[in-house]
């Protein structure tokens, strides 16, 4: 919705500024998007006349003019416009100017000449064209020869005026009309309002119900359905003050009967409709829904298929118009029409919406139905369009009108008591003050014992009790009058759900541990879950579907955040960024069943990726790849902070990993954590050019098997023994293997081995491999003894060697 | 013999202030003090002494030793500190070298603001509530007040997974459900962090998917007031300054009455500039007082309490605090951007 100052001024004076006005408006909850000022560009454009032309000592095709615009002297111009004659009143932009077109005018010469501003063209005043011919579009724009000498060109041409652009919320339907504005001024203002008187003539001999029949069978789609009927009708122009009028309300001028239908639809904010009567089969209109299948003739020429259930305006053989939203194309008004049937109804709103997006047509029309127009507005809006016309001397009016109003619509009062107004605002706002705003807002309030009964104005559908009251008046007393205060009441301790913690620390232990989170969103795509080789009977094959979703790009709701991190990654490849670590927490989406009928279950997933370097560039160390012992370590960290340990490592079986370089974590039965390089194939399909790794983890299963409860464990208090043992061992003997026999022979001082060399190669057998373990011996209440140690470290040494074969290294 | 140790005496601490070295100074006692060294020699020969010249010139030996050994032990230190001082003014490193750093991690910028509005909110006293992205249609739109036929609902807003089943499109089905799981109008503090879905085509403004926070607070008395008082410290808590606040009437169907909060503009400081679209405002949240058929559709009974609902977009918030001109770079994922934070 947009309107002029000009207009908004036919009805009510202000001395506001067009921005205060704006402002007060938007505090007041009728929010102005944009107030644009028409003549922007052409504050130093003026009226000038050409006093002479004379040609270009050394041009052929400039010519140079002196032109009064007012003052003393007269101003020189040099031109390259043909079409410039002594005599003319032509728009000057003065040195300083900088016009609509972002064109700056300054002092010039031109060849020798100087030239002291410009003569402009349409084009250069950025004027609606579309009307223009030929030679007004072609050169210097021509002024009236009446037009004053030095008029700023901005009023000359009815710019002399601001729009201003509203962003109307769904509720305020009624301030999507000049009259709804005017009276959300005169409350803020408080000056009274002048709007015109509607009368029509009627003088017409006939009678409109003599000449017009009327239905409504659609009762639930159509509350009113009200007609007149023009006769004689000329079809024109529309005079200037109303294109003025609708141009300032972005509606382009079409001819007197059009431009009066939406000039009343902006004015009262009642949508109208002109249909050509004599095109009208059996002259009658009846408001019913379509049949499926119906053909839809409307006026863009264009033949639609009714779904069945739109609301159509019918004539006696077939469907005329899609009511509310677009009418037809062989009772359109033509330049031949004399008689009009001129319609104004009440339709469904939400019936009307669903109609203009199915068409994909959404009118000022069709936006006014949606919101709800004022039921009781009709026939004033016919009053008031005939009126107009005739004021043109383009009609004569039929007697009456034809109304078909099947339940009238009753008046809706809602009681209130003041108290309960100033509860729910935290205000001491007096029951006088209320009232008065609500009388200033249309509505009547008498007292009723402790309450005030309010009867609500017919164009507010959107008041119904008194929670809607206290908006009311908590808007026109100002939101920035009440004041701020605190919630009272019981302090209430906040907390966070135990999952919801848990996630916070995975993400902060992730990050503590070099990894980058990165935020993807919860959609794929089946090529993206064979691309990470998903095989077809996979329940993440089973993802569910949108049913309208945004691009083909993205139809399903992921099943696995492994498809995203990938993405993630190969994004990064694509900018040359081959070096990161990052990291995922999201949910991923399993149906209960196929097609839908619940909520699928919703798990948070845990997925991260290594690839490229470990370290940045370094004078001091040389860059490395990243490794599998980079997931296992960081998996496995990450695990002990979150108090998870005692869990065995097994080969994975991973569609996404490479089968030899990837592994899980159990806990019993249960995998707790899966990682690995990923498999060659998933590489290529990424552009993953450096060793690529991933691991996975779902946030529930965590959850089960972390320890909340850490137990503080005295720092000991006698020193530890070392023994290292290096062994020789085949090849397929893995350190895993080894470490579990140490663990157990190592008796009741034993405390860790740790793996500090694995070699195979020169001074090794061949198919041998040497495995070195440093071994820690302790005891909690004494020093040990060398040969206690010992005792341990050959006990172990037994162990290994008779488990496998292992020979002590020298 | 005294004459003798004397001489030694002198020639030794004569030595010692020549010594330049700890090594010198080791060989100036090795030759004086030592096993073989001058004094040995002369106690040595002292068992020719008669037994009255015996314990005199021993003690003579004795002082003069000690004598010596101080003299040793002064200089010792002296040479030290001098050998120190050398070693420092030699060994230097190029300062000017990087310094090693291991590689960092860091959270995600929306992770980072969300986790600043949690804590300000928890430090309010407002618990934090989940519930399921994946959302039926009646706790999304219908128990909000939003019917069948709002233009809310429109099928260009929402992703639809069945009729009654969609992508949820705000976090407010958290405020119904959470209403359902009180009973007898026990008051509610609590925020509503998480990801919601809207049909919308990506762009530096929208996204498909993106954060919100959305908040309720239930108890007898509770108004407007209140909401303005919540609201106002809380986004100031957010900016981490004293930012003008603005409360302006506007209209969901789920609060009445209702309001668009706006906070002065951080960029521009309210004068006015390109963020702002000159206006010196920035519309930052949505808010209201619960309508009451929401409240009594989740079990409440509106005439013996009310409440305040908000609804922020962790997005537009993190935008403005970082100073990031286009939303995409947060599902952008370019690890230069999420390095930077």
């Amino acid at each position: 919705m947009q309107v002029s100052i000009k207009w908004l001024k036919d009805y009510i004076d202000f001395d506001l500024t067009a921005e205060d006005l704006a402002d007060k408006l938007t505090m007041a909850g009728v929010p102005v998007e944009r107030v644009l000022r028409m003549d922007e560009g052409l504050e130093k454009v003026i009226a000038g006349k050409i006093e002479s032309v004379e040609k270009h000592p050394d041009s052929d095709h400039l010519n140079i003019c002196k032109l009064n615009i007012g003052k003393e002297e007269l101003l020189q111009i040099v031109t390259g416009a043909q079409n410039v004659k002594a005599g003319q009143m032509v728009p000057v932009a003065q040195v300083g100017a900088h016009l609509p077109n972002g064109q700056k005018i300054s002092k010039g010469k031109l060849r020798g000449v100087e030239s002291l501003g410009m003569m402009c063209s349409a084009g250069e005043l950025k004027l609606d064209t579309s009307k223009m011919t030929e030679a007004e579009l072609n050169g210097i724009y021509i002024l009236k020869d009446d037009v004053e000498i030095g008029t700023p060109v901005a009023k000359v041409l009815g710019l002399d005026d601001v729009i201003l652009e509203f962003e109307l919320t769904a509720n305020r339907a009624d301030c999507f009309s000049v009259f709804g504005i005017v009276r959300e001024i005169s409350v803020l203002t408080g000056n009274k309002p002048h709007f015109p008187e509607i009368k029509c003539k009627e003088e017409g001999d006939e009678s409109a119900s003599d000449l017009v029949k009327i239905g409504v069978d659609a009762v639930d789609l159509c509350s009113r359905f009200s007609a007149r009927v023009l006769r004689d009708v000329k079809i024109a122009p529309s005079p200037h003050w109303m294109q003025e009028r609708l141009a300032g309300a972005g509606i382009r001028s079409i001819n007197n009967v059009v431009d009066v239908t939406n000039f009343v639809m902006v004015e009262l904010g009642q949508p109208m409709h002109a249909y050509d009567y004599d095109h009208v089969a059996g002259h009658s209109l009846t408001a019913r829904r379509s049949v499926e299948g119906e053909n839809l003739h409307t006026l863009d020429d264009s033949s639609r298929l009714a779904k069945g259930g739109e609301l159509v305006i019918a004539d006696a053989e077939k469907a005329a118009g899609l009511a509310g939203v677009m009418g037809g194309f062989e009772s359109e008004v033509t330049e031949n029409t004399t008689s009009i049937i001129l319609e104004a109804a009440a339709f469904n709103g939400a019936s009307i919406r669903r109609t203009a997006r199915s068409c994909g047509l959404h009118t000022e029309a069709s936006g006014r139905f949606e919101r709800g127009v004022d039921v009781t507005s009709t026939c004033k809006a016919l009053d008031r369009a005939a009126q107009l016309l005739e004021d043109m001397g383009a009609c004569k009016t039929a007697k009456g009108i034809v109304d078909a109003y099947p339940m009238e619509k009753d008046e809706r009062e809602v009681a209130f008591k003041v108290e309960e107004i100033n509860a729910r605002l935290g205000t001491d706002i007096p029951g006088e003050k209320m009232k008065e705003i609500l009388e200033n807002l249309g509505f009547s309030v008498i007292e009723y014992g402790e309450y005030y009964i309010a009867t609500v104005p017919t164009w507010r559908n959107d008041i119904s009790r008194m929670e809607d009251i206290s908006e009311e008046i908590a808007r026109i007393y100002g939101f920035e009058n009440i004041p701020s205060t605190m919630p009272k009441g019981e302090v209430i301790r906040g907390v966070e759900s135990e999952r919801g913690e848990f996630m916070g620390e995975v993400r902060n232990i992730l990050s503590r541990l070099g990894m980058t989170e990165t935020l993807s969103f919860s959609f794929t795509h089946p090529e993206l879950l064979k691309k990470i080789r998903v095989p077809e009977d996979s329940e993440l094959m089973n993802a569910i579907k949108i049913m309208n979703p945004l691009t083909e790009e993205y139809p399903l709701v992921r099943t696995t955040l492994l498809t995203n991190i990938m993405e993630t990654a190969a994004r990064n490849f694509s900018r040359k960024n081959e070096d990161f670590a990052i990291f995922e927490i999201a949910p991923v989406f399993f149906p209960k069943s196929q097609p839908v009928t619940e909520l699928p279950t919703e798990n948070q997933m845990i997925a991260g990726l290594f690839t490229g370097k470990r370290n940045d560039v370094s004078w001091s160390e040389k860059q490395t790849n990243y490794d599998f012992y980079d997931v296992k370590g960081v998996v496995e960290n990450a695990l002990d902070l979150l108090g998870i340990t005692n869990y065995t490592v097994e080969k994975a079986d991973h569609f996404m990993l490479h089968p030899g370089k990837s592994a899980v974590f159990k806990k019993g039965r249960e995998i707790i954590a899966t990682f690995g390089e990923i498999h060659p194939s998933v590489a290529v399909a990424f552009g993953a050019k450096n060793p690529t790794f991933v691991f996975e983890m779902s946030v529930d299963v965590l959850m089960k098997y972390r320890k909340n409860n850490y137990k503080f464990e005295p720092i000991p208090k006698y020193p530890a023994i070392t023994r290292d043992l290096a062994m020789l061992v085949k090849e397929t003997v893995s350190a895993g293997e080894v470490l579990t026999v140490i663990e157990k022979c190592g008796g009741k001082y034993f405390k860790g081995a740790t793996l500090f060399d694995v070699y195979a190669g020169k001074q090794i057998e061949a198919g041998k491999k040497s495995l070195a373990f440093t071994m820690t011996f302790r005891s909690p209440d004494k020093t040990l003894t060398d040969e206690e140690a010992d005792a341990a470290f050959n006990d172990i040494l037994n162990g290994v060697k008779t488990k496998f074969n292992a020979e002590l290294r020298a | 013999m005294e004459e003798q140790i004397k001489n030694i005496q002198t020639e030794a601490i004569e030595a010692v202030k020549k010594a330049m070295s700890l090594a010198d100074l080791d060989d100036i006692r090795v030759k004086y003090l030592g096993k073989k060294g001058s004094f040995s020699a002369i106690f040595r020969s002292m068992k020719d002494l008669s037994p009255e010249e015996k314990p005199k010139v021993g003690k003579f030996v004795n002082e003069a030793r000690t004598l010596i050994e101080t003299e040793i032990q002064a200089k010792n230190e002296v040479l030290k500190e001098n050998e120190l001082q050398d070693r420092l003014e030699n060994e230097t490193i190029d300062i000017t070298l990087p310094g090693r750093a291991p590689r960092l991690g860091h959270l995600h910028p929306i992770t980072l603001t969300l986790n600043r509005i949690k804590e300000i909110f928890l430090r309010m006293g407002f618990s934090i509530e989940e519930g399921p992205e994946i959302e039926e249609d009646y706790y999304n739109f219908e128990l909000l007040n939003l019917p069948k036929d709002h233009p809310a609902r429109d099928m260009q807003d929402s992703f639809y997974i069945t009729e009654e089943i969609l992508m949820r499109t705000q976090t407010s089905p958290v405020q119904a459900r959470t209403m359902k799981a009180h009973k007898n109008n026990e008051p509610i503090r609590m925020i509503a962090p998480g990801r919601v879905y809207r049909r919308d085509d990506y762009d530096a403004t929208h996204s498909p998917m993106f954060t919100q926070v959305e908040g309720l607070v239930i108890d007898k008395g509770i108004t407007f007031a209140d909401l303005k008082g919540t609201l106002e410290l809380a986004l100031r808590e957010i900016f981490q300054k004293q930012v003008g606040v603005r409360f302006r009437p506007s209209f969901f169907p789920f609060t009445e009455p209702s309001t668009e909060v706006d906070i002065s503009c951080v960029m521009c400081g309210g004068k006015g500039c390109r963020v702002c679209k000159g206006t010196g405002y920035l519309e930052i949240l949505g808010a209201g007082m619960v309508h009451p058929r929401v409240l009594e559709m989740s079990g409440y009974n509106y005439k013996k309490v009310s409440g305040f609902a908000f609804g922020l977009g962790v997005e537009r918030i993190a935008m403005l605090s970082y100073g990031i001109d286009d939303l995409r770079l947060f599902y952008d994922n370019d690890v230069r951007f999420l390095n930077k934070f």
